[in-house]
């Protein structure tokens, strides 16, 4: 075995996107190993998937196996549309990359940057959401089959082949440029600005989208349908049924249109992948500040939080208030609560306008909504704050080794969060209730709108500081902060669900309330709310602190990721 | 109380990952007022051995006693004498400096006051008060040191554990904390600390116990184990280290 080797490899072989793919499956094999509990979670994911990828895949195939292809090329642009724009927003919004394999592992082998990124691509394909997407829009396939026969079926295919591409490609390219963004400090400012124009765009498309299906014009719809199809959007999916319908000049153009955009996407990760690699450990510029004022102490507490006593709790607070403003994972978190909490309501209530009866009168904001809607609105924008906790020991990471060695105790520390926390979600809620009131031209809403965030946002503090200390997850030391460990990914998701479903069970009385009491609710919406959800939190930190005194290390071990 | 509590006392402390034993019942008796040198390659459990004494990581048989109070019973007394500086563990590194000296502080019950004044004495005699509103996470890895060190002497306990306090530390900044912790022992606290560095335990330490594969090796004062040999060759026998025969690896000549 020892044979003396005299000459230095000559030729390093060559380095394809295979090797990328067998490490990531390599590396998510390992993640299981010994982890019981996590295959189990990842097969019920998977099981999840693949049911609503089933359910998907017989709606899009619908067109044909009815016979009707009408709505055939409508349906392709649409759903296909919908699910680029899904693979662009959500992981900003909600669940993060997979980033098991973290670029900056990366950083110091000789790899030319094209075979990184490709390699880096194709191993991004191979994860649940992909295979499940890709079973769901074959749907489209058995349409084209089915009026366009073989042919048809054959574009299809790979339309729907090189439209999954585009969408991981969108979606790597897009959280790339994003975390590199918010990494340096400079420019997180215009990183949230940006977020808002894209969360922003959805809100148009989807008032253009009900206005039209309240049209009920549908030859409008159709145009709509053909002018997406010609954009990156609808261009991958509607390629099949354009040669069902006797249109097979389109097809090639519609998935030359298509390729052009992967390789523009791609470019554009590779160029922010660099700064992925290189830009590790700083969270940007060293920027020393020589002149330090004041005493120690006073140094650690921020202006908003100088009123907190110089003790315990005071500098758990103080120092959870800087680190929802320091750190980029949990910075960018905020700014999706902001931007999501502002627009989602927006859209709700003025959507709720198509499945009002007064079609006539076209597009009005006011008297669109009803007390029901706005409070479900509200709702959401209430479990959307208060799970952002859902994992709040995730990001401090082996940094909570510090609570431990000094003995914090659970309910101090869970109440101290949460107080950190609402220093910055409490005043941005308000503007919330007050703002979408007045947009919606009810300002006597204010008070039921206000009562239903409020006692959500509290229900949910209760249900996730549960979720936080028992269901907690290691997140990746990268500076990527939309990243997230593969076998966390499947985690994340559930319990997120998890304890969404459990907040939205526990406001429906919220909801139910203002359904039934009408002009009184007005009035008793703000006072019980806030009863209800004050003490529900206080509740849930009373019994969430006992379970977390009791598992300090092992919440400790969660949380620290693994090397 | 000094008199008849050792320091920090480990009785059968046994830990496995996934089935893989990484510290197999170790027994320890650390004495009030020694500067104690816990020896072992890389893997040899040191770390894991430290986080359970101080109440990090749970065992799963064995206890760890400071100055008599169990760590995992009566965690709050057991903890209020300790300063810990764990290895591979990240500070809470979004805060500069002094912000974080002063988490620490108050995290311990200390008085703002009081915090204040120790915060400001300790950031200027380890030369930190110049990082100004520099983040930790932006240090260099002997500032990293430093500051963990700031953050464990602060509130003044009895018993310092320290898990590689000069990995990766500049000669300077190793020779400004040795310097503390030997005056810290002077003043009549105990120091434990893990180390691969020969060198550096010779020097300070009075007593020294070896771990290699999860279990103790050598146990006593320094002169005990040393015997009239150097540390590091009792070590390497002890550890059953190999040495080079200069036949394999010979594409390492060019």
């Amino acid at each position: 075995m020892a044979g003396p080797v005299t000459t230095p490899a000559a030729q390093a072989r060559p380095v394809s996107a295979r090797h990328f793919v067998r490490l990531k499956l390599r590396v998510m094999g390992n993640n299981f190993r010994g982890q019981g509990w996590r295959v189990a979670l990842f097969l019920v994911g998977s099981l999840l998937g693949l049911w609503f990828a089933v359910g998907a895949f017989f709606g899009l195939a619908a067109p044909g196996l009815i016979g009707n292809d009408r709505y055939a090329l409508m349906i392709a642009a649409f759903a296909g549309g919908l699910m680029v724009l899904g693979w662009l927003v959500l992981p900003l919004v909600f669940f993060g990359v997979d980033e098991t394999l973290d670029p900056a592992r990366f950083a110091l082998l000789p790899l030319p940057r094209r075979t990184l990124v490709i390699g880096l691509f194709a191993a991004a394909l191979v994860s649940v959401p992909t295979v499940a997407v890709l079973l769901a829009l074959s749907g489209l396939v058995v349409t084209a089959g089915v009026f366009g026969g073989w042919s048809a079926a054959l574009v299809a295919a790979v339309g729907v082949v090189c439209g999954l591409l585009l969408c991981v490609a969108g979606a790597r390219a897009l959280t790339s440029a994003f975390a590199s963004m918010l990494r340096s400090r400079r420019v997180r400012d215009l990183a949230a600005v940006l977020l808002a124009v894209v969360a922003a765009l959805l809100g148009p498309l989807q008032i253009a989208g009900v206005a039209a299906i309240q049209d009920t014009d549908w030859d409008r719809l159709t145009g709509l349908a053909t002018v997406i199809g010609w954009t990156p959007l609808g261009a991958p999916w509607t390629a099949g049924i354009d040669v069902a319908q006797g249109r097979a000049w389109a097809a090639p153009l519609k998935l030359l249109i298509t390729i052009a955009t992967i390789v523009a996407l791609l470019a554009w990760w590779s160029r922010s992948l660099e700064s992925a690699m290189t830009g590790v450990a700083s969270s940007g510029p060293n920027r020393a500040k020589p002149e330090v004022t004041g005493a120690v102490v006073a140094q650690l507490f921020p202006r908003a939080a100088g009123w907190l006593r110089r003790d315990r709790f005071g500098a758990l607070v103080a120092r959870e208030a800087r680190y929802w403003w320091r750190d980029a994972r949990r910075r960018a978190n905020l700014i999706t609560v902001a931007v999501v909490g502002l627009f989602v309501p927006v859209m709700v209530n003025f959507g709720g306008q198509g499945f009002s009866f007064d079609s006539t009168e076209g597009f009005t904001p006011a008297g669109s909504s009803s007390p029901v809607l706005a409070s479900l609105s509200m709702v959401f924008v209430g479990l959307l704050a208060a799970v952002t906790l859902a994992n709040q020991f995730g990001f401090d990471g082996s940094a909570y080794a510090a609570n431990v060695v000094a003995g914090v105790p659970g309910r101090l520390e869970l109440r101290a969060r949460i107080t950190a926390f609402s220093l910055y979600i409490l005043p941005m809620l308000a503007v919330v209730a007050v703002v979408i009131a007045l947009v919606l031209g009810e300002p006597t809403w204010i008070g039921l709108m206000a009562g239903a965030l409020v006692a959500t946002y509290g229900v949910g503090l209760a249900v996730n500081s549960f979720v936080s200390v028992l269901g907690a997850y290691s997140l990746p030391e990268t500076s990527n902060p939309f990243a997230m460990n593969s076998g966390a990914g499947v985690v994340k998701g559930l319990l997120t669900l998890l304890a969404m479903a459990a907040t939205a069970a526990l406001a429906v009385p919220m909801v139910v309330a203002a359904a039934l009491l009408d002009d009184v609710w007005l009035w008793l919406g703000l006072p019980l709310g806030l009863a209800y959800g004050v003490g529900a939190a206080l509740l849930g930190v009373h019994l969430a602190g006992d379970v977390l005194d009791r598992r300090q290390p092992e919440l400790l071990a969660l949380v620290t990721p693994r090397r | 109380m000094t008199g008849e509590h050792p320091a920090l006392a480990l009785r059968g402390l046994a830990k496995s990952f996934d089935g893989k034993v990484a510290v197999n019942g170790v027994n320890l008796d650390v004495p009030a007022g020694s500067f104690y040198g816990l020896l072992g390659p890389n893997g040899a459990g040191k770390t894991t051995t430290l986080s359970m004494a101080v109440g990090l990581l749970r065992p799963d048989a064995g206890g760890a006693w400071v100055l008599g109070h169990d760590v995992w019973a009566d965690p709050v007394t057991a903890k209020q004498l300790l300063g810990v500086m764990p290895d591979g563990v990240r500070l809470f590194d979004r805060l500069t400096g002094a912000e974080l000296l002063a988490y620490h502080g108050l995290l311990r019950g200390m008085e703002p006051d009081v915090v204040d004044q120790r915060a400001a004495e300790l950031l200027d005699v380890l030369a930190l008060a110049d990082a100004g509103r520099t983040l930790v996470v932006d240090y260099s890895a002997g500032m990293k040191k430093k500051i963990g060190l700031a953050c464990a002497l602060l509130h003044g306990p009895r018993l310092l554990v320290l898990d590689e306090p000069f990995e990766a530390v500049d000669p300077v900044s190793a020779a400004l904390i040795r310097d503390i912790l030997q005056r810290y022992v002077t003043g009549g606290g105990t120091v434990v600390f893990s180390s691969h560095v020969m060198e550096v335990v010779q020097r300070l330490c009075t007593h020294v116990a070896i771990l290699a594969e999860g279990i103790i090796k050598r146990v006593g004062t320094l002169e005990q184990v040393r015997g009239d040999r150097s540390l590091e060759e009792v070590f390497v026998e002890v550890v059953g280290g190999r040495t080079a025969t200069g036949e394999e690896l010979a594409w390492l000549a060019q």
